[in-house]
């Protein structure tokens, strides 16, 4: 069940963020589908070795961007609807995953063309994905 | 509100010792999170362990617990505290049975059950001599009798030294249960690196009696970062590193390449302005793990000392 929520501790990203972005790269790309259980808190923290408060900081954001709901005495699932971030908010996202993403290309050495071809492969991969639910 | 632990201004010296082996620490712990100490040997970890122990008396300041200084309330605090020692030293002709009969008659909340389920699990023997257990199974039954207490502060002195890779694995999946379940505050010294980077929230590291980090570990990997660039700039390597005065750089080396150097205030923007420097070559920065930051601060010479 955690499969795809592996962790990497010696990452800049802070570890309840990676969890977040892998739950929604999972969710992005259909691997967890609409109204799917999550692991709870303290198996994902368990699977991992990590601390249970680090899990549960990364589900909460998530729970509150919509991406998760819990309900009470059966766990965690994935969204019935996708969420519909505000508008600030979307850009705000969008704009800091591309800074990123572009301080990476150029950091590595990565020519625009390389690194543009990359962003649409992947975006039409998780777009067939979502519709043909390939596995 | 203030926290479970807090050390305010704690100076401890040892008889004729011309330096403090503590110079006035001061640390917080929240309840519910999990606070790593770190810091070669000699750094004054023990010290300061005893000092929360209730067991060393501080020349100056104070260690509270729950509120209440530590060496004035020792024996009611420490019923609030559940302790793994670096050593486990628990009678060796006595049984993990027997060791929790003796306990449970020093702790009002025992919990027998709870240290016979968790042995279970560990599949570590109750009716065998502490004397006869292996080095990893002394350390499980010491977790289990320091959980039997179901203690607010669990105080760790780096419980997994000498185990293997199993028997630690054991040892962090059993604490991430007891944080799951209970939130229980943790105090954890460890050289194990790797596993403290994934369950502290917090770390502090001593060095030379001082604590020169205190901090959030996010915040903590996210200022520190490795820098490699060539330097076109000069041909004079005494001269090598000068492009970096905008950073606070802990360590810089001039390899064969270029050079690599480890900051501890890294930021995009000034990262940015760095590799856009005249003279500055195919500039790239890579995150450091919590080891590689206790290196670059604890191996750095700290100036006015020799230890």
């Amino acid at each position: 069940m955690s499969r795809g929520l592996s962790v990497d501790p010696s990452d800049s990203v802070p570890l309840w963020k990676q969890i977040e972005e892998n739950v929604r790269r999972l969710v992005a790309s259909g691997a967890l589908k609409p109204g799917a259980a999550v692991p709870s808190v303290r198996d994902l923290a368990r699977d991992l070795s990590i601390n249970p408060a680090t899990v549960a900081k990364g589900y909460q954001r998530l729970v509150e961007a919509g991406v998760l709901v819990v309900k009470r005495g059966e766990g965690t699932f994935v969204a019935e609807k996708p969420p519909a971030l505000a508008r600030g908010e979307r850009e705000k996202e969008l704009e800091s995953g591309a800074r990123r993403y572009a301080a990476l290309a150029v950091t590595i050495g990565a020519t625009n063309e390389d690194a543009m071809g990359r962003v649409e492969r992947s975006l039409g991969f998780l777009r067939r994905k979502r519709k043909g639910g390939v596995e | 509100m203030s926290g479970v632990v807090e050390v305010s201004r704690l100076l401890v010296r040892y008889g004729g010792n011309p330096s403090p082996t503590l110079e006035e620490i001061s640390l917080s712990i929240p309840r519910g999170s999990v606070y790593a100490l770190l810091g070669r040997n000699g750094a004054g970890k023990s010290s300061l362990v005893r000092c929360l122990l209730g067991q060393q008396k501080p020349s100056s300041g104070k260690c509270i617990l729950f509120g209440e200084d530590v060496w004035k309330h020792r024996a009611r605090l420490m019923a609030k505290v559940g302790v793994v020692p670096e050593d486990p030293d628990a009678p060796p002709s006595m049984t993990a049975r027997q060791l929790s009969a003796f306990l449970s008659r020093l702790y009002p909340r025992w919990d027998e059950a709870s240290v016979f389920e968790r042995l279970r699990r560990f599949e570590v023997p109750a009716d065998t001599l502490f004397g006869s257990l292996s080095k990893g199974q002394k350390a499980l039954v010491s977790l289990a009798l320091a959980l039997g207490s179901a203690p607010e502060l669990l105080l760790l002195d780096d419980p997994t030294l000498g185990l293997d890779a199993v028997a630690r694995a054991a040892f962090f999946d059993e604490l991430v249960g007891e944080l799951a379940d209970r939130g229980t505050t943790v105090l954890l010294t460890s050289h194990d690196l790797s596993g403290v980077e994934k369950m502290a929230d917090r770390v502090g590291m001593l060095k030379g009696g001082r604590l020169v980090l205190d901090e959030d570990l996010d915040a903590l990997k996210g200022r520190f970062r490795r820098l490699r660039y060539a330097n076109e700039q000069t041909e004079d390597p005494a001269l090598y590193g000068q492009e970096l005065s905008d950073f606070d750089a802990v360590r810089v080396k001039v390899r064969g390449w270029g050079v690599e150097a480890v900051v501890s205030n890294y930021g995009d923007d000034a990262f940015a302005r760095f590799a856009a420097k005249e003279g500055v070559v195919d500039a790239e920065a890579s995150a450091l793990s919590l080891e590689e930051i206790f290196v670059a601060v604890a191996g750095e010479a700290s100036p006015g000392r020799n230890t």
